[in-house]
């Protein structure tokens, strides 16, 4: 006996013409989020500008990250810390009026964590900030930036330069690893353990 | 497409848009959770973020008193590990010790003050402000003492040691009371009292089991549970491995075999209670086969005479063969170190069987000895413990003072009389008629449930404190216990409320501190000002800084050279009789071995989860209590793994399933203190049965402690059954070659070689 499918297609087509359509639009939605909304560089509490404080005012990194030579993490500048000196500097600006908010509340600032490792890596700032690697080797230029900004893996296949973070992504590690022959640099217990 | 319908048409839009919204919510769904960067205010000046502090501090989880350091982040305490630099635990810790953090942040913490609503023991109660709550304490001590019947007040403690100890003595002292006891159940009363006897000495001595050849344990669990379990496992270790051609051989000697008894070369079961005799016995053939050689030869001979081989044997149920070669081996061994302790000392005759231990060690020339008995030199600084410790006897007499209304108010600290002494002292009853209870306790125990005040205190690692530990390591030492995290509740330092009472009771000219920390610091100033060579150097401020740091101080002194004859008298009161149980053998026919629990110590870690979860180290089980039982026993009654059985003693009644354990004597049951709280929080609560509950009051003569393995009992079959909640599947070899055994003559033993692999040497 003879078989043949095209029968049943023709039956179906207007539910595989539903279908396909349906699909088209799944990717066009996922597009559109990470197109659009890429969360690289989101809205924090205060708009803070490091391209201000780090590019134009040139002060050093570990002003205000101070535990990122003697801590796994290079931590938070406390609100008092801001206070300091925005006590006396540019006290007018609406932004500063929103950190002395938080001051007079004993608030602290909720910022959004950009460059955000997975729990399952062991990684110290301690360490690579003692070997010298500069913090823009993984955070990008930050003294450019309005916006702190995530790397992605365009800015990875594009060449990772100091204007644009790299994607913070395993091979990125590795490839420094291996460019500097870090000792026992390449085991998997290194970082994951 | 010039055909299309309106429905198909809308069909499609349907289709995208749903589709477009999807693939939205896909990508959203997988992006990374947005975590927040949250700064300080003002920044901490104590650490900083992801730096980790470490912190030395104190154990308090048994009386061993190791010294630990703790790990702490973001001022969270995070690890417990032994501190290197405390002579007990030298880096090492046991499992109880690291469950620390437990308690600590324990969800079934007392929070702050509470004020009885309801009846006693209703457990209804309110929050109430520390003024509030110590004001009602206050003025009632204040109203005694000025009617001079402040001895109307007592306090009871767990046992507390160094400037807490003495800040305890002294209150107490002034409001006129005598009434400051210390109640531990498992303070080994018994082995102080022999050693008082038999060296004159109210301290234990120091058991070099490090540098010892040959160790004969008369029923102490030295590795589990027995005074200072981690120094002593520290010790087993060196002797086992740590000397390239010495291997140490241990023998244990007890009903049911312990921890220690599984990791020894040699079990021997011997009657319950009989261990003594056993050791006469082994006297008795050092004696008369002249290798003891003192002038006072004749009269250990005339002493030790009953104790014939044969009769011993027929006592004990040692082979007359075995006896003579633990004997001869003793003797022959240099160094060798008999030890005692644990259910041998828990007898009717457990100060005698004790002393006949030190005994041995005296005949064959232990004493002082490294890798024998040393003994400790007095505490250089702060109270111990022992003195204020209380009998059995001490504490009925203490419960019949309350009922005749001599007790008008109770302060008890971090003590659970109520679960700790036998339903037959009656106590929880006898504390209904004390008009004001207040307890310290941080956690709700089943004494606490009975107090009118809670006053909180501080767990050990929010608090500051010392330590004398005891035993001691042979040369003197005292270590500092620290706060390694700020306070996580309401609650107060215990020394802090005693503080905080004396200066509403006025008596602040005898007690001039203010805090706990400076009580230490004005103790810990006349160590600094007896005169180290670098004082002229180092301030006080620095060696107070120096000795948080290290947590522990220490005076590597040369111990004198002792010659120690024991008085004429002494031998002439050594002996030791049969033991007494209560009940029939008829009616009772088994002979209950409860032990402490190397997880729950006396049960006051039943609230710890991690210890809940730990399976027992010889039965693997978790989260409950068993019966263990000789499998041939269990046979001839027909009873199996998991029957639930009722243990019934002359005094009460437990109910608690079957596990069949096969090194155990076929006429003794063993249980594990520590579970059965019918309080103390939600995960000690409701599991499992209380063995303390059903002991017989029977006490050992010389010192009023309880003789807690003198219980007879009998097992009535319930015809229920339970699974047994373990780790472990069969505990049989079945063939596999797992444990490995070879026969050996005993002299070829000694050459054996045994370092690397795991072969146990049966003697034959």
């Amino acid at each position: 006996m003879n078989v043949s499918i095209v029968p049943a297609l023709r039956v179906l087509k207007p539910a595989v013409l539903v279908g396909a359509v349906a699909f088209l639009g799944l990717v066009v939605g996922y597009w559109a989020n990470a197109a659009f909304f890429p969360g690289t560089s989101p809205q924090q509490p205060i708009n803070f500008s490091h391209k201000i404080h780090a590019g134009d005012y040139e002060i050093p990194c570990m002003y205000c990250h101070t535990n990122a030579r003697r801590s796994i993490s290079a931590g938070v500048p406390s609100v008092n810390k801001c206070v300091g000196c925005h006590n006396e500097v540019a006290t007018e600006r609406p932004q500063i009026r929103k950190l002395m908010n938080y001051w007079h509340n004993k608030e602290p600032i909720p910022w959004i964590k950009v460059h955000d490792l997975p729990d399952f890596v062991h990684f110290t700032h301690k360490r690579h900030v003692q070997a010298g690697i500069e913090c823009q080797t993984c955070h990008g230029a930050v003294e450019t930036m309005d916006v702190i900004t995530l790397g992605t893996a365009a800015s990875k296949t594009s060449g990772v330069t100091l204007a644009s973070a790299p994607a913070m992504k395993m091979g990125v590690c590795l490839d420094c690893h291996k460019q500097h022959e870090v000792e026992n640099g390449l085991d998997c217990w290194t970082c994951h353990k | 497409m010039s055909n299309i319908e309106r429905r198909e048409f809308l069909k499609l839009v349907g289709a995208g848009s749903v589709g477009v919204g999807a693939g939205f919510a896909l990508r959203e769904s997988i992006k990374h959770p947005i975590e927040h960067l949250i700064p300080y205010p003002v920044p901490p000046e104590e650490f900083s973020p992801g730096v980790v502090t470490w912190y030395n501090t104190v154990c308090t989880m048994c009386a061993a008193g190791c010294g630990i350091s703790v790990r702490t982040r973001e001022g969270r305490a995070k690890k417990i590990e032994g501190n290197p630099l405390h002579p007990v635990s030298q880096g090492r810790l046991c499992a109880l010790g690291q469950a620390g953090l437990q308690v600590l942040y324990n969800p079934d913490r007392l929070t702050g003050p509470l004020l009885r609503t309801g009846k006693r023991g209703s457990g209804s109660f309110e929050q109430t402000t520390w003024d509030e709550g110590l004001a009602q304490v206050g003025d009632r001590l204040d109203l005694l003492r000025a009617a001079g019947r402040g001895n109307r007040v007592a306090l009871l403690s767990t046992g507390v040691r160094g400037h807490l100890a003495g800040l305890f003595e002294l209150f107490m002292q002034q409001l006129g009371s005598e009434r400051l006891l210390h109640y531990d159940f498992g303070h080994p009363h018994t082995l102080y009292a022999a050693h008082r006897r038999f060296f004159g000495e109210e301290r234990l001595p120091y058991y070099d089991l490090k540098n010892t050849r040959y160790l004969l344990s008369f029923g102490a669990d030295y590795l589990g549970s027995w005074i200072s379990p981690v120094h002593h496992a520290l010790g087993f270790g060196h002797s086992r491995q740590g000397r390239p051609d010495v291997r140490g051989r241990f023998v244990q000697i007890e009903p049911r075999m312990s921890l220690s008894g599984a990791a020894a070369d040699e079990w021997i079961p011997a009657q319950p209670g009989t261990e003594g005799i056993l050791a006469l016995g082994m006297a008795h053939h050092m004696v008369s086969e002249g290798h003891y050689r003192g002038d006072d030869r004749d009269h250990w001979a005339a002493v030790l005479a009953p104790y014939t081989i044969n009769q011993v044997a027929a006592q004990t149920g040692v082979a007359t063969a075995t006896i003579t070669r633990l004997a001869d081996t003793f003797v022959h061994s240099d160094p060798s170190l008999a030890i005692g302790g644990g259910g041998a000392g828990g007898h009717s005759n457990g100060v005698d069987t004790l002393v006949a231990v030190n005994a041995l060690n005296y005949l064959v020339g232990n004493i002082g000895k490294t890798g024998g008995l040393v003994f400790n030199p007095e505490p250089a600084i702060g109270e111990v413990s022992h003195p204020r410790q209380a009998s059995y006897r001490t504490m009925l007499e203490f419960a019949d003072d309350a009922r005749q209304g001599n007790i008008e108010v109770l302060i008890l600290n971090n003590t659970n009389p109520v679960f700790t002494l036998p339903g037959a002292a009656g106590f929880s009853k006898a504390l209904a008629e004390i008009p004001l209870i207040v307890s310290l306790s941080s956690f709700m125990d089943e004494t606490t449930t009975l107090a009118d005040v809670i006053l909180p205190s501080h767990t050990y690692l929010e608090s500051w404190g010392d330590d004398i530990p005891e035993p001691g390591v042979g040369f003197p030492i005292g270590a500092v216990s620290q706060p390694v995290v700020a306070p996580l509740y309401n609650t107060r330092g215990t020394g802090d409320i005693i503080l905080e009472l004396a200066q509403k009771l006025d008596i602040g000219d005898a007690i001039p501190w203010r805090t706990m920390e400076e009580c230490l610091q004005a103790g810990w100033r006349k160590i600094y000002e007896r005169g180290a060579p670098d004082t002229s150097t180092m301030s006080f401020d620095s060696f107070w800084t120096a000795l948080l740091k290290a947590g522990v101080w220490g005076e590597k002194t040369q111990s004198e050279q002792v010659s120690f004859t024991p008085a004429k008298n002494v031998i002439d009161s050594i002996g030791v009789q049969a033991p007494e149980f209560s009940g029939s053998s008829d009616d009772y026919p088994f002979i209950l071995h409860p032990y402490l629990s190397t997880t729950f110590h006396d049960g006051r870690a039943a609230n710890l989860p991690w210890m809940q979860e730990l399976p027992d180290p010889l039965t693997s089980v978790v989260y409950g209590s068993w019966v263990e039982m000789n499998p041939a026993t269990a046979t001839q009654l027909g009873l199996t793994e998991g029957e639930l059985v009722d243990v019934e003693s002359p005094h009460g009644r437990i109910r608690a399933p079957l596990y069949l354990y096969p090194a155990i004597m076929p006429e003794v049951v063993a249980m594990p203190i520590g579970q059965g709280h019918f309080e103390y929080g939600r995960y000690a609560k409701n599991r499992g049965a209380n063995p303390i509950e059903i002991l017989s009051p029977q006490l050992e003569p010389h010192t009023g402690g309880l003789a807690w393995s003198a219980t007879r009992v009998k097992i009535v079959a319930t015809g229920k059954r339970v699974k047994i909640v373990k780790t472990g599947g069969t505990s049989r070899d079945l063939g596999r070659g797992i444990v490995q055994t070879t026969g050996a003559k005993l002299g070829a033993a000694h050459g054996t070689k045994l370092n690397s692999i795991p072969i146990t040497v049966v003697s034959t």
